[in-house]
C-alpha cells in the first residue's frame, strides 16, 4: 500500500478524524468554507462530513467555474455559433450547461457546428485544419485554466493565425473571496484554501484573508486525508486565535506558484472592470479579458457578442448556498424543480457544484419516504 | 525518481468535470520536443502536452497537466502522510 493509498488509508484517516474531533472544541461552533469545487465532491465522494464531530459545519464555496457562469454568457456562446461561418469549440462540461436557448448540446444537435475539445490547443489546431471557417474557443475556468488559453493565444499570434479566436469567460477566486468575506451573512472561521490554482498563483494571493478579515487558510489536497490534515491544521490556528496562509498540498504547490504561468496570463489578459457571477452578482476586478494586443483574437472584439443578461429564477437560492447560509437541501428548488438532469439553479449545473455533489451522493442516499 | 501515485490518481483519461482543474493529472516526461514533451500517466498512458512555462526540465521530471499544458513541476517534500 502506497502514496494514493495511503492518503485513502482508513486507519490514518480515522486517525486525523479522531485528531480532529479531539481538538474541536465542544463549546463553540466552526464554519469552514472548502472554495474548492473539487473538494467539495471530494467531502461527498468519501463521506467526510461523516467523520466530523456536529459543530464543525463544512460550508460549501464558489469554486466551480461552470456553476458560476451566468446563463447569459452561455446564450452570448451559442448565439456566436449560429454563425455557419463560426465553429464554437467547447470543453466536454461546458456542453451540458444550459442558457435560456438550450445547451450547446441541444443547439449541436439543432445544427450548430459546436465542438468538444480537450484543449484550448486542439481548438487552434482546429482552426490550422479549417483555414476557410472561423473557430471561436470558449474559454472558461480559474487560474488553473487560464494559462493554458493565454499559451495558446501566444502560439496563435507567434504562428499569426487569423481565424482562431477566445470568447474570454474566465474568472479570478481572490475577488471571489474577497466578496463572500465581505458579505453581512458572513460567519466563516476559516478557509480550505483551492489546490490547484494555488499550482498557478501561490500560497501568496490568500495572505490578506489572514491579514485583513484574521481568517487562516490551509491550501489543500483533493484526497481524503489532505482535506482532514488540512482541517487540522485550521482548527490548531482557529483554538489559538492565529489566522496564517499554510500550505497542505506542498508536494504540488509551490509557494510562489508558477511564476512563468502568471507571466504569460499577465501577457495576455488583464482584469475586466467588474464580472458577473451567478449566485453572486456583479464583482469588481473578477475576470479576464484579451489584452488589446490580442485583439485580433478577441471573440468578443472581432464578432458582435450579444451581453445577453439572464435572471436566474428567483426561487433558486444559490446565493446563499454559495455564502454558506443554506445547505442545498434547504433551497426550496433542490431534488423537486432542480436536479442534475435538469438543472435551474448554478449549483446543480456542474458535476463539482455544491449541489450537484449533495444531491448525487447524499440525498440519492437517503431512503425513499412510501409517499 | 517521484512516484506519481503520491500526486493523486488522476489519470491522462480521466472523466469529470475539466473546467476547475481538479482533475490535473500527475505525469512523467517521456522525451521532450522544443516546447512540447511525450509524457506518461501512471497507468503507462502518453499523451504530447505543452510544456511551455518549464525551462529546464529533463527526462524523468514529475508535471502536473492540466487541459494538454503542464502546469506545476512535482516536487518531493520528503514525508509522507502523518
Amino acid at each position: 500500500m502506497k502514496y494514493v493509498d495511503e492518503f485513502r488509508d482508513p486507519k490514518l484517516i480515522e486517525k486525523t478524524a479522531e485528531e480532529i474531533r479531539r481538538l474541536a472544541d465542544p463549546k463553540r461552533h466552526y464554519r469552514i468554507m472548502e472554495v474548492c469545487g473539487g473538494h467539495t465532491h471530494s467531502i461527498y465522494r468519501f463521506g467526510l462530513q461523516d467523520l466530523l464531530p456536529e459543530n464543525l459545519e463544512l460550508v460549501h464555496g464558489p469554486g466551480c467555474p461552470v456553476c458560476v457562469l451566468p446563463m447569459g454568457r452561455v446564450d452570448d456562446g451559442l448565439k456566436l455559433a449560429q454563425d455557419p461561418q463560426i465553429i464554437l469549440t467547447a470543453f466536454g462540461d461546458m456542453m451540458r450547461v444550459p442558457g435560456q436557448m438550450g445547451t450547446p448540446l441541444e443547439m449541436k444537435a439543432k445544427g450548430a457546428d459546436i465542438r468538444m475539445v480537450y484543449s484550448p490547443l486542439d481548438a487552434l489546431k482546429l482552426a490550422q485544419k479549417n483555414p476557410e471557417r472561423q473557430v471561436v474557443f470558449f474559454a472558461i475556468g480559474f487560474e488553473t485554466t487560464a494559462p493554458s488559453t493565454a499559451l495558446t493565444l501566444k502560439r496563435a499570434q507567434q504562428m499569426g493565425i487569423p481565424n482562431f479566436s477566445v470568447f474570454c469567460n474566465h474568472v479570478t477566486i481572490v475577488p471571489a473571496m474577497r466578496a463572500i468575506l465581505d458579505s453581512p451573512d458572513m460567519r466563516l472561521d476559516g478557509f480550505v484554501g483551492p489546490g490547484h490554482v494555488s499550482t498557478v498563483i501561490g500560497c501568496r494571493p490568500y495572505e490578506f484573508v489572514a491579514r485583513e478579515y484574521a481568517r487562516p487558510v490551509v491550501v489543500s489536497g483533493f484526497e481524503p486525508l489532505d482535506l482532514l490534515q488540512s482541517l487540522v491544521m485550521l482548527l490548531r490556528q482557529i483554538n489559538q486565535g492565529q489566522a496564517r496562509v499554510e500550505n497542505q498540498y506542498e508536494r504540488v504547490v509551490p509557494w510562489e506558484g508558477n511564476p512563468a504561468a502568471l507571466a504569460a496570463l499577465a501577457e495576455v489578459f488583464e482584469l475586466r472592470p467588474y464580472f458577473e457571477w451567478r449566485g453572486l452578482g456583479f464583482i469588481s476586478q473578477s475576470a479576464l479579458k484579451l489584452r488589446p494586443e490580442y485583439a485580433p483574437w478577441d471573440a468578443e472584439a472581432r464578432f458582435e457578442v450579444a451581453g445577453v443578461r439572464v435572471t436566474d429564477p428567483k426561487a433558486a437560492q444559490c446565493g446563499e448556498v454559495l455564502k454558506g447560509v443554506l445547505k442545498p437541501p434547504q433551497c426550496k428548488l433542490f431534488g423537486k424543480e432542480c436536479t442534475p438532469e435538469k438543472p435551474v439553479g448554478a449549483l446543480m449545473v456542474s458535476s463539482e457544484g455544491a449541489c450537484a455533489a449533495y444531491y448525487n451522493y447524499v440525498h440519492r442516499a437517503e431512503p425513499v419516504s412510501g409517499d | 525518481m517521484l512516484d506519481l501515485e503520491f500526486y493523486g490518481s488522476c489519470t491522462l483519461d480521466a472523466d469529470g468535470c475539466t473546467t476547475c482543474g481538479d482533475v490535473a493529472v500527475p505525469v512523467r516526461v517521456v522525451k521532450i520536443e522544443g516546447c512540447d514533451a511525450l509524457v506518461e500517466d501512471r497507468l503507462g498512458h502518453q499523451a504530447r502536452v505543452a510544456v511551455d512555462f518549464f525551462t529546464d526540465l529533463k527526462v524523468g521530471d514529475a508535471l502536473l497537466v492540466h487541459m494538454g499544458v503542464a502546469i506545476a513541476k512535482l516536487s518531493d517534500p520528503g514525508r509522507e502522510p502523518q
